[in-house]
């Protein structure tokens, strides 16, 4: 019983992701606006949310990309099962406008970051008097 | 034969010494390593390029650890990172 949920739990975790893509930089902000509507249904549709939209704007890529050395970069936060996120980077991969895209599962080393900030907030509090005392000796 | 043995520290001696000379000269890379423990937040933030490009020299390479001077864990953090950034563009994998 005990293992079942706990399996069923990793599968329903909450998972957050990063999805940042590069379009070519003559592209429209009417396509890219599209383009990101096809991605939040997709999302949606998947049982996901979007957390956050952040088109960044054009910007020099450090290496050419399809002979362009320019373009327009969007940042996307989602929150999900990781279903979705296989499903948008099958469309992402066959997506004219998308030169480049990447996804990252950022929950894991968040809560990480957290742990190791919320450790060494304890370890200062208690600590703290104990090592200012001498330091002004 | 003390005689002979003398002689040969005497040649080799200055040699070696010149040599090392040389190379402080050229490369003094004795002095750079290990420098003061760089400060890596938490959470290593792929799109942060400002931070990762301190761990870039010139030629785009990742920075090693004897020189930077971070734990291991960070580096394997940071490298993760940069190689992230690369793939988006945001760091060349070469730079000339």
């Amino acid at each position: 019983m005990k293992l079942e949920s706990r399996k069923e739990e990793k599968k329903l975790a909450n998972r957050t992701y990063e999805l940042m893509y590069i379009a070519p930089p003559e592209t429209s902000d009417e396509e890219i606006g599209k383009l990101n509507e096809s991605i939040e249904t997709v999302i949606v549709e998947g049982g996901g949310a979007i957390v956050k939209t952040e088109v960044i704007g054009r910007k020099a890529l450090a290496y050419p990309i399809r002979k362009k050395n320019e373009g327009v970069y969007v940042l996307f936060e989602i929150a999900g099962s990781g279903q979705e996120i296989a499903e948008l980077e099958r469309r992402l991969r066959v997506n004219e406008l998308v030169m480049r895209f990447i996804t990252v599962r950022v929950d894991e080393d968040r809560k990480v970051a957290d742990k190791a900030l919320e450790k060494r907030e304890k370890r200062s509090a208690r600590k703290g008097p104990g090592v200012a005392a001498p330091i002004e000796q | 034969m003390d005689q002979r043995k003398e002689e040969i520290v005497e040649s080799t001696g200055p040699e070696v010494d010149t040599n090392i000379d040389q190379g402080f000269d050229k490369m003094p890379r004795r002095f750079q390593r290990r420098r003061p423990r760089q400060v890596v937040p938490d959470y290593v933030d792929w799109k942060d390029v400002d931070f990762l490009k301190r761990f870039i020299p010139e030629r785009g390479k990742i920075m090693p650890r004897r020189i930077s001077g971070v734990s291991a864990k960070d580096q394997r953090r940071i490298a993760k990172a940069i190689k992230r950034a690369r793939t988006m563009a945001l760091l060349p994998f070469v730079a000339d």
